[in-house]
């Protein structure tokens, strides 16, 4: 009576002991109705809502512009081989004539944090991903900064770049709004011009 | 000696164009260098395939050399000749112009051919960091088994010397003719019996206190996700900021995550993990380029081919940090307005290798992080129409040195987050 106690306690407490201290469960929740909402939220599952019955769309009515925000693009992204929308893209202007204080401020932050990771802090083209070849990303990124086919580029055709992506560049038309985009291109213009200017 | 005087002469003569030439080589393929990392780069790789094909072996592979000199020098113009080589080569990258250079001279182009054979193919150069690196630290794991079973192993000797002293008793009174009392059995013993009701009870009411507390937080969650995504990586190592993924911390209450063709934006060009080992939390190791090929099939892309964004399937990746619905919480409030770091919340996630929850997201944890944080009042728009503070703060009336913590602003009021 006595061992088969001891062991069974002993053999309890290695059990309880050896289990991993990684927590790969979450917590228990009290009172699950007001722990998850009701309400369908972010990052809920949303594949089947169609089913239940509720028609939601969060994309814009096709054809609207939201108030206070920026034209469209004129050009639509180039078929693969083709570059007409690309050249046309040259001629349309940057809605931004100049960065106010605050505005430089917030253009050089989206800068640093969406461009500046690859085509490098200082626009040089060697941010650090590519590091002179050293880092991940095997291809060098557009020296913004020193090199006359960027610095010639119209402003347009950045913008359709950044837009719909180039070569090995994505498209970041999901992470930065048209302002913002056309914000950046207004700042490595300014940056370029400084640059220039001190040659 | 005349003959010796010639020869000698011939001999230096060949010695100096010996010389000449292969220092000549040597500055052709540094030239070609630069001029490969100013023209080529960013579409070419001399050993991977980007925008267009890798150029290792790439004179064997043109017929004609003049026919590269002319293709490099204006792709266009070239295609129109009807070259067989040319044309195939355009329909294979799907179509995409190669920029012309006519800057380039026949020594210039011949400079980077020169360059692009002086690169190693990549098997042949040895890597010497993965085997060093490779030998995993063995923390010492928690002693707290060991001092559980030495607790044991007391805990039944004691009772294993009680109960010999007993019979020693029961032996000592048998001899000097004290009779024997009926030996109560340990677990009728009533001393027994109540030690072990106290302890029970001490024990019981412990768990049962945490674990009500802990009901609801999670602290300490690392779930498995379906992508073995290093933050350690991304964030620490490539140094790539945490908004360029988490737009939304700035502009709203989620911190958003990030869809598949921001994950495409860099994966288009980086389909290997050379870096150091990657390790699970239970020591398997984890093969970084099999997981970006897991990316790949999410983003159903295939190497080589240009990638059609509308293909992609979300990644549904496991939330961690998550709050009941009965609180209101806002990125944006807390990361832009208040400038508060992603790494006090969430800890040093750019050393996570799989994201643990850092703290439990209690409520007593944010309202004392209320309490203690000052404001950052001064320029900062958001916080510009608290007037009197600011007048208080010029005229002295606040310590300016002790500031104006959430709390004085409202930080612990009900409402700010149950509503």
């Amino acid at each position: 009576m006595n061992k088969f106690l001891a062991i069974t306690f002993l053999t309890a407490v290695v059990v309880l002991t050896s289990c991993s201290d990684v927590k790969r469960k979450p917590g228990s929740i009290y009172m699950p109705d007001m722990a998850y909402s009701r309400a369908y939220e972010s990052y809920d599952d949303h594949s089947k809502l169609k089913e239940k019955g509720i028609h939601y769309d969060a994309r814009p009515v096709a054809g609207t512009i939201a108030r206070g925000k920026e034209m469209p693009f004129p050009y639509a992204q180039d078929a693969a081989g083709d570059t007409t929308n690309y050249t046309l893209s040259k001629t349309v202007p940057n809605p931004i004539d100049s960065l106010s204080v605050v505005d430089a401020k917030e253009a050089e932050r989206l800068y640093l944090i969406n461009c500046g990771i690859c085509h490098g802090a200082k626009l040089d083209g060697n941010g650090p991903l590519y590091k002179d070849g050293n880092g991940p990303y095997a291809a060098k990124p557009a020296a913004l900064v020193g090199d006359a086919k960027y610095e010639n580029m119209p402003d347009g055709q950045m913008f359709y770049s950044v837009a719909y992506g180039k070569n090995l560049m994505g498209s970041y038309a999901s992470q930065l709004s048209k302002r913002q985009r056309w914000m950046v291109i207004k700042y490595i213009k300014n940056k370029q011009a400084v640059a220039k200017a001190s040659k | 000696m005349t003959i010796l005087r010639s020869l000698t002469k011939i001999l230096s003569i060949f010695l100096f164009i010996t010389l000449s030439t292969s220092i000549g080589n040597q500055v052709n393929a540094q030239d070609g260098k630069a001029l490969f990392s100013q023209n080529c780069a960013s579409c070419h790789a001399v050993n991977k395939k980007l925008t267009g094909p890798a150029l290792a072996g790439v004179e064997d592979r043109w017929p004609e050399k003049k026919n590269l000199y002319a293709w490099i020098k204006n792709s266009a113009a070239f295609l129109k000749t009807g070259d067989a080589y040319a044309n195939n080569l355009y329909n294979e990258y799907n179509k995409t112009a190669m920029n012309s250079f006519p800057s380039l001279s026949d020594a210039d182009i011949d400079a980077i051919l020169a360059y692009i054979k002086t690169v190693p193919a990549p098997g042949a150069a040895p890597a010497g960091g993965a085997a060093g690196a490779a030998a995993p630290a063995e923390d010492d794991s928690d002693s707290t088994l060991v001092f559980g079973i030495l607790t044991l192993i007391l805990a039944v000797v004691s009772l294993i010397l009680l109960q010999v002293n007993s019979n020693l008793k029961k032996l000592s009174d048998d001899k000097s003719g004290i009779p024997a009392v009926e030996p109560v059995p340990f677990y009728r013993n009533k001393a027994y019996i109540a030690f072990i009701a106290i302890i029970l009870f001490i024990a019981g009411g412990y768990m049962t206190t945490v674990g009500a507390m802990n009901l609801g937080r999670s602290k300490d969650y690392q779930p498995e996700q379906p992508i073995y995504y290093s933050h350690k990586v991304h964030a620490g190592v490539n140094q790539i900021n945490c908004q360029y993924c988490h737009i939304g911390t700035y502009q709203g209450k989620q911190a958003t995550l990030p869809s598949v063709n921001v994950c495409m934006n860099c994966h288009m060009a980086i389909n290997e993990y050379k870096g150091e080992p990657l390790v699970r939390e239970n020591g398997d190791v984890v093969d970084g380029t099999a997981e970006i090929k897991k990316l790949y099939k999410y983003a159903g892309y295939t190497e080589g081919q240009p990638w059609d964004a509308s293909k992609a399937q979300p990644i549904e990746w496991v939330r961690i940090h998550n709050l009941p619905d009965h609180v209101y919480f806002n990125h944006a409030q807390h990361v832009n307005a208040g400038q508060v770091a992603c790494q006090e919340c969430h800890g040093e996630i750019q050393k996570m290798g799989e994201v643990k929850q850092q703290n439990d997201l209690s409520m007593g944890w944010c309202v004392n992080c209320h309490r203690q944080t000052k404001v950052q009042f001064k320029d900062n728009g958001f916080y510009s129409i608290y007037e009197k503070f600011h007048a208080d703060i010029k005229s002295g009336k606040i310590d300016s040195t002790k500031g104006i913590t959430v709390e004085k602003i409202g930080g612990t009021e009900c409402q700010k987050c149950h509503y």
